[in-house]
């Protein structure tokens, strides 16, 4: 199977800043790849050696077992949708997604064929006259797509192509992008900082930061399973302890201040000063004075009723607070959910993760450094 | 409570200045035009319409041969300006857009220096370099038209590398994309979107070819070589008849007609604030 890419060792400079930093990562033929991560993380500029604009420093992109990192990219068998589209402004919707056909060898029927096959996979049919300035974003995002598709590259790469869209399009088209990719079974490599974009569309998911990546596996590994505190924070909302690590079998004691509790998840081979980190949807709430392994005392500081569950915010003994999410199951709660109520906080070992430390930014934080200006190799 | 005074009320003092401003510059030019329909040989007391001073058997701009050979000439030197001009003025700036390297910014500046040199300068120091760098190729036609090309090629590069700016280099990439070569990149998506600014800077520098007096005087030669201007500036304190006023109104009406074209091309292709600042350009 076709669309196979594997980053080696990549690293892009830009001057003093560096942006992508030595990234290693396998992208599997027919998946659903996600670059994840803040503006600045470099994710941008990863896509963009990808696809060619960008020539990188050192490091390999190996397309289905050939080095591509120096092949200009109007020769390479990959496709672009563009956060802005780049439609271009004065050519029609049928020339638009034409463009590419010209450097293909077909006959003028087989052209006009893709072109109408393709447009009607994005449900565009009967809009071949018009110019990109009289379409919604929409349908200027279907027309990109449809443009890159038409040429039926090996990858398709997207970068942030939904981020001009509202909420509500933005949805439908999650779906449908999923769907044409599950459809045509090429390999989407696809770049957001929308966690939530990232963990419904994704079949895998690389989070980055720094020009680093700190975690790649399925959005369900890098959920459950975060590494490091930047992939725990940054994907959902979680709750993050300094803590001390010792070994206790072969799960770890963790020492808080005072308190000792017991991890069973993550990195539990750790010594030393660690971060420990824990869902609000692990932690459970049980009346006052409940004694035992990982409970703590605390105060409810604030709580807010969501309707599916309550969002409660407790001060424990020792300063920290805590986020729980205590789901409305109906049954009647162990413990009055308002301001003020003291409480036992239940740290359960088996939601208690025990963090690796992030990989060490480069030298020069790679702030801005997401879509920066510079000579692509081909022009 | 005292009633609050409107904010935003008519400033009337600023209306007044600028109506006066307005009639003060309008007025001499306006009378000037008026006068090239003169029914006479008076080029300050009115003796009736007539248009002889235009179509007239005698001393006419159709007739007279100096006017015609000055109009002539002035067109010739426009459509050379133009011609070279423009077709460089592009090369340069999609040049300029990609050099990143040392030397693009004293080479930017450089391009610059003209807008800002007074012409007088730039007249002497193009004399002095054709009759003493360059004595084989003297003055006359060649040598005024490589004058004005000269500063032409400022504007020309300074209106494109605006549009060039404000298009970016995405267009560029997509087509890269999808697979142009770097000549498609240029054909089929740069030069087509920088349509409007390359109608645009033709329309200036063809109009500062015809408005030009100091360099094209500087670099004449003969009474073959003189342009409208330096006819006006020449005969102005001589014996003139209204038919200066009528072929100084043609000159005007060719260049306002071009500006003209120019701003509502470039308003259709490339949006209002753009085209205002290249009519900006031209005063």
């Amino acid at each position: 199977m076709e669309g196979e890419i594997k980053l080696e060792g990549l690293t892009k400079r830009f001057e003093d800043v560096v942006a992508v930093d030595g990234i290693d990562l396998d992208m599997p033929p027919g998946e659903f790849f996600t670059l994840l991560g803040p503006s600045g993380c470099g994710k941008t500029t990863t896509l963009r050696m990808i696809a060619g604009f960008e020539l990188p420093t050192s490091g390999r992109i190996v397309l289905d077992g050939s080095d591509v990192a120096r092949v200009p990219p109007h020769k390479r068998s990959v496709n672009t949708v563009f956060q802005s589209y780049a439609l271009f402004p004065h050519l029609d919707v049928a020339d638009n997604v034409a463009f590419g056909l010209k450097y293909k060898r077909l006959t003028k029927e087989e052209r006009q064929g893709r072109v109408r096959a393709i447009l009607e996979l994005v449900r565009l049919g009967g809009f071949e006259k018009r110019k990109p300035s009289q379409l919604s974003g929409g349908q200027q995002q279907r027309v990109a797509l449809a443009r890159a598709l038409v040429l039926a590259p090996r990858v398709l790469l997207l970068d942030e192509p939904l981020g001009a869209l509202d909420a509500r399009l933005r949805k439908d088209l999650q779906v449908e992008l999923k769907a044409i990719q599950h459809d045509i079974g090429i390999t989407f490599v696809f770049v957001t900082h929308d966690q939530e974009e990232a963990l419904t569309m994704s079949d895998r998911v690389a989070v980055m930061n720094n020009g680093h990546v700190e975690q790649a596996g399925s959005p369900r590994e890098v959920y459950e399973e975060p590494r490091t505190s930047f992939v725990a924070n940054f994907l959902g909302v979680s709750n993050l302890l300094d803590a001390t690590a010792e070994a206790d079998g072969d799960a770890c004691s963790l020492s808080v201040g005072d308190r000792a509790f017991r991890a069973e998840q993550g990195a539990t081979g750790a010594r030393g000063d660690v971060k420990a980190m824990i869902r609000p949807e692990r932690i459970e709430l049980e009346p006052h004075g409940v004694a035992g392994q990982n409970r703590l005392p605390g105060m409810i500081e604030q709580a807010v009723f969501l309707g599916g569950s309550h969002e409660v915010h407790i001060r424990v003994l020792g300063g920290e607070l805590l986020k729980a999410t205590i789901p409305n199951d109906g049954r009647p709660q162990a413990v009055v959910l308002e301001q003020g109520s003291p409480v036992t906080v239940h740290l359960p070992a088996a939601g208690l993760r025990v963090l690796e430390p992030s990989p060490q930014p480069a030298e020069s934080a790679a702030e801005a450094a997401d879509r920066p200006v510079s000579t692509a190799p081909s022009m | 409570m005292r009633p609050l005074r409107n904010p935003q009320g008519k400033p009337l003092v600023l209306a007044l200045v600028t109506g006066l401003y307005i009639l003060w510059s309008i007025v001499p030019v306006a009378i000037a035009i008026l006068f090239a329909f003169n029914n006479g040989r008076s080029r300050t007391t009115w003796q009736g319409f007539s248009t002889r001073w235009f179509t007239g058997s005698t001393g006419s701009v159709m007739h007279d041969p100096a006017l015609q050979g000055a109009l002539k000439h002035t067109l010739i030197l426009a459509v050379i300006c133009v011609g070279v001009a423009v077709p460089l003025g592009v090369a340069l700036a999609l040049g300029l857009q990609r050099w990143r390297g040392r030397g693009g910014g004293t080479i930017n500046t450089v391009m610059l220096l003209p807008l800002v040199t007074p012409e007088i300068v730039m007249g002497v120091a193009l004399l002095l370099l054709f009759l003493r760098v360059f004595p084989g190729l003297g003055l006359g036609t060649e040598a005024q038209a490589i004058g004005q090309i000269t500063f032409t090629i400022s504007y020309v590069v300074v209106i494109v590398r605006g549009r060039l700016t404000s298009i970016g280099r995405e267009y560029e990439e997509a087509a890269a994309d999808l697979g142009a070569p770097q000549r498609d990149q240029l054909l089929r998506v740069v030069l087509p979107l920088l349509a409007p600014a390359i109608v645009a800077s033709a329309a200036v520098a063809f109009a500062l070819s015809i408005d030009d007096f100091v360099v094209t005087q500087y670099l004449s030669s003969d009474a073959s070589t003189t342009t409208v201007s330096m006819l006006l500036y020449a005969s102005a304190r001589g014996a003139p008849t209204p038919a200066l006023n009528a072929i100084a109104t043609v000159a005007l009406l060719i260049t306002l007609a071009t500006l003209a074209l120019a701003f509502v091309v470039y308003r259709r292709f490339a949006g209002g604030r753009e085209a205002a600042s290249v009519a900006a350009l031209e005063v």
